[in-house]
């Protein structure tokens, strides 16, 4: 491996940590919340960046492509949803630029396709946090975004999160403390993903 | 990013590497070429664990120090991925054993290779001499001349044969696969380093075939 890269896994900055916060606004509100979110974050007086990413997860890595091909591994929940030190959700996460080729070159790897959908919305940013409204679509056509999309429920999903170098543990306090700001139009916590996963594989 | 042709040149018996290597530089600096700076291709091999008995893989990892920020994935059947450096974590983390149970990939070992060698610069051209090692063990010369202008390979596939013609010799007759596939579209840094990963095998299949019984 390049020394620089084994310099960067020695000191944390590769691979990085992610700090989550998830909740979700009825589609009826949402209006409100991101009034409330252009007074709280940057840039308030540009109008928001609106984005529309197509994200696959394959296995357990998510493979998200938007403008250029954009490869996401993320790792395992750390420490447990239970943790109280914790305030949110903490998972290694390795973000990847990529050329066109990774869907072809991840199926011949030997992963498999496990759920695509598409999501549409605003990010804001604070800082180094990272707020997005989006709403969730399903692919009425595997693979092919501009066939016809369903929204997948009546809301918005709003995630606020942080990409940092691992062992910042500031970042969760920050983190918690502008969720404060946003209650109680959003209530943005730690999730539990596993009954989702247990769930999924029952079916 | 130009048009890139790598070849193989012969170490005559009696020689070594490092003298063929010296002439060759000799000859390039007589045609006036500078040399700018060093350079380096290497690959890593891994190879997949499939304890379903799926069909194996092979994943070739390359580096080429034009490129500096990004990494080369070659599968064994050609798919090609070019990602930024830190796919190299991500193989990693896929080598990785956890619970006991073996990583989706294993690194094989002993099958890093690399060509390294002084970098020179002749007006348009760039002309890399690489010597090629393998575990410390030279195993030949790979000599890679990029012409600037140009990304069409069909457009100066004449002009680089002279010039290669000029202090190679005869080892340059007809154009590398990579670049004889692309003939009238555009050749990318992805066909340079598939030039490289076949030579590479070319220089191990050689190792195997000359191992001692």
């Amino acid at each position: 491996m390049d020394p620089a890269l084994t310099q960067a896994l020695k000191t944390g900055v590769a691979p990085m940590q992610e700090y989550l916060l998830q909740g979700s606004i009825l589609d009826g509100s949402k209006d409100i919340l991101l009034h409330r979110l252009r007074g709280l974050c940057d840039n308030a007086d540009t109008a928001p960046e609106t984005f529309s990413d197509h994200e696959m997860r394959v296995l357990n890595n998510r493979c998200s492509q938007s403008m250029c091909k954009h490869l996401r591994y993320v790792g395992q929940t750390e420490m447990g949803i239970g943790d109280k030190s914790r305030h949110t959700l903490v998972r290694t996460c390795l973000d990847i630029g990529v050329s066109d080729t990774v869907v072809k070159f991840l199926n011949e790897m030997g992963f498999r396709a496990d759920f695509e959908f598409v999501a549409r919305g605003i990010f804001f940013h604070k800082g180094r946090m990272k707020v997005t409204v989006s709403k969730l679509f399903k692919l009425s056509q595997p693979g092919d975004p501009q066939a016809g999309l369903e929204p997948v429920s009546g809301s918005h999903l709003v995630e606020l999160s942080v990409v940092a170098p691992t062992g910042q543990e500031q970042v969760g306090e920050d983190m918690k403390n502008f969720a404060e700001q946003l209650k109680p139009l959003v209530c943005l916590e730690k999730i539990d993903h596993k009954p989702f996963a247990a769930a999924k594989q029952g079916t | 990013m130009g048009v890139v042709c790598v070849y193989t040149f012969p170490v005559p018996e009696g020689k070594s590497g490092q003298q063929v290597v010296d002439s060759l530089q000799r000859q390039l600096e007589l045609l006036g070429a500078v040399k700018t700076a060093n350079f380096s291709v290497d690959c890593e091999t891994y190879q997949s664990n499939n304890p379903t008995g799926a069909a194996q893989r092979i994943l070739h990892v390359l580096h080429n120090s034009e490129q500096p920020a990004s990494c080369f994935a070659i599968l064994d059947n050609g798919t090609t991925l070019v990602a930024d450096v830190l796919f190299e974590v991500l193989v990693a983390k896929l080598t990785q054993s956890k619970s006991g149970k073996d990583g989706y990939y294993e690194r094989r070992k002993g099958l890093k290779i690399e060509s390294k060698g002084p970098r020179f610069e002749l007006s348009d051209f760039i002309v890399k001499i690489g010597s090629v090692s393998m575990a410390s063990n030279f195993k030949g010369i790979l000599v890679e001349v990029e012409y600037c202008p140009c990304a069409i390979p069909g457009e100066c596939w004449e002009l680089m044969k002279e010039m290669m013609q000029s202090f190679m010799g005869t080892v340059v007759e007809n154009p590398p696969m990579a670049v004889k596939n692309k003939k009238d579209q555009f050749y990318t840094p992805s066909d340079t380093v598939a030039q490289y990963l076949e030579h590479f095998n070319n220089f191990r299949k050689a190792v195997v075939n000359q191992s001692p019984r």
